[in-house]
């Protein structure tokens, strides 16, 4: 757990009202498109009442940025764009764990529903499309700060779709054991049962009775079955992200 | 538009429910009611037999869900357009009917006056849910990934015995009582018993079984 100073809370009522006090929103900005960083930028800044604190291009980086900002809750707009080791569920996991009282809110261009279902579970307190009208986007963020969920853009119409698979995500995790899910997550990659062995630096005995045991917790009959259904769950991502 | 009218099945047990959904259907061309069922099994035997293209289903059903009824229909194959009437308004509900692929959520008592329109709009492929409604399933989704987040993180962070201790916590036996079934010392349940403590967040047993009830770790009997 990571330590919490003690931060102030939540704004009481009566602070919140008052516009004389009131301090600017801060948001820190990690996305890895130059392009879509100006943009939100000049829209943050040309707000009286919000202020972007830093910007990052990447995971690593952007956790960095976070440290070094001062400040007890900051909204963190996430592109879900991120990839590589550090992608964007790593970090809002990280944002998560190490800056408990920032809101995070995930953006993306046209991300479907498990895109969408996999950043809520591992810790967004919303999601926007970048396709929406700009002072709606403006709106998200504030409300996203009182840690209000949002969810803007078509994906909206999919919020049954998107708890039906973070559902599925959480029974996954709490059925398989953590080895059980690392021998999916690489089985998800294609590999057969001795490349896996060799990744994971075990006999291809025990992957095959892994795959033997999960196919089984599942309810499935094969690993094609197995892996789609951690797809949907958003455990394992197959094919390209966005 | 087509030659042969839509066929609605319309599932509710009030006369009141009935008299409206029946008087909408007449006021638009090509809508033709099926059949009228007051309670799931009826409503299942009718859609498998007549296999309608929409569903008008009222939530409030005297002595049945109606989200239970909806799901029976799902399950047993109805791939319609659904139109629901309810006087829920609650995220959880609002949520469960659009898991449930809900096309239209219609408050009553006020929201039955445009039941006529939303059948029409949602023949044509629209949907019709109150913003209100659908903000209220949004927050209701935010509480759910939050809770289901919290379950696999606690989740993974049990050891097997752990998990061993708490379904034996739940079921009230005492430390000396687990150490004896799993043969180990009561020091050794002890510790356990404070690690499960800490990971749990919770400063004793019933509080234990409870967040973990709550986290769906554990069925309570």
């Amino acid at each position: 757990m990571a330590p919490t100073t003690s931060m102030s809370r939540r704004p009481s009522p009566e602070a919140a009202s008052s516009p004389a006090i009131r301090r600017k929103l801060g948001v820190v900005l990690i996305d890895p498109l130059p392009v879509v960083r100006a943009g939100l930028s000049l829209l943050v800044d040309g707000r009286p009442d919000m202020e972007i604190l830093a910007e990052a291009g990447d995971g690593r980086e952007g956790v960095d940025a976070l440290a070094r900002v001062r400040r007890s809750r900051v909204v963190v707009l996430v592109g879900l764009g991120l990839e590589g080791e550090h992608d964007a569920s790593w970090l809002i996991r990280t944002v998560r764990e190490r800056f408990p009282s920032h809101a995070v809110l995930a953006m993306g261009a046209n991300a479907d529903p498990t895109m969408v279902s996999r950043a809520l579970f591992v810790g967004a307190d919303g999601y926007v499309d970048k396709n929406i009208d700009p002072l709606d986007f403006l709106g998200a963020i504030i409300k996203v700060a009182d840690r209000e969920m949002v969810l803007q853009g078509p994906v909206a119409a999919a919020v049954g779709q998107i708890a039906d698979s973070i559902e599925l995500r959480r029974d996954l995790g709490v059925r398989l054991t953590g080895r059980e899910r690392e021998v999916l997550a690489v089985a998800a990659e294609g590999l057969t049962a001795r490349q896996i062995a060799t990744r994971l630096g075990v006999r291809e005995r025990t992957v095959t009775t892994h795959l033997g045991r999960i196919y089984g917790k599942l309810g499935v009959g094969n690993r094609l079955s197995a892996i789609r259904m951690a797809a949907r769950s958003g455990m394992v991502s197959v094919g390209f992200p966005e | 538009m087509s030659s042969r009218p839509a066929r609605v099945l319309v599932v509710g047990g009030h006369p009141v429910i009935l008299g409206v959904v029946r008087l909408a259907c007449d006021a638009l061309a090509g809508v033709e009611i099926v059949a009228e069922a007051g309670d799931g099994s009826a409503a299942v035997a009718a859609s498998s037999s007549l296999t309608p293209e929409l569903a008008v289903v009222d939530l409030d059903l005297p002595g049945n869900d109606g989200l239970d009824v909806l799901r029976s229909l799902r399950d047993q194959g109805f791939r319609g357009r659904v139109v629901v009437v309810s006087e829920r308004a609650d995220g959880a509900t609002v949520l469960g009917a659009m898991r449930l692929g809900v096309d239209a959520y219609l408050l009553k008592p006020d929201g039955l006056r445009r039941i006529g329109d939303a059948i029409r709009r949602v023949l044509d492929g629209e949907r019709a849910i109150d913003p209100a409604l659908e903000q209220a399933a949004v927050l209701e989704l935010g509480r759910f990934a939050r809770q289901s987040r919290e379950t696999s993180g606690v989740d993974s962070s049990l050891t097997r015995r752990e998990r061993e201790i708490l379904e034996l916590l739940a079921e009230g036996l005492t430390m000396q009582q687990i150490g004896r079934r799993l043969d180990i010392s009561p020091r050794t349940v002890e510790t356990h018993v404070a690690n499960l403590y800490r990971k749990l967040a919770v400063r004793s047993r019933v509080q234990a079984v409870s967040r973990a009830a709550s986290l769906g770790l554990i069925e309570l009997r």
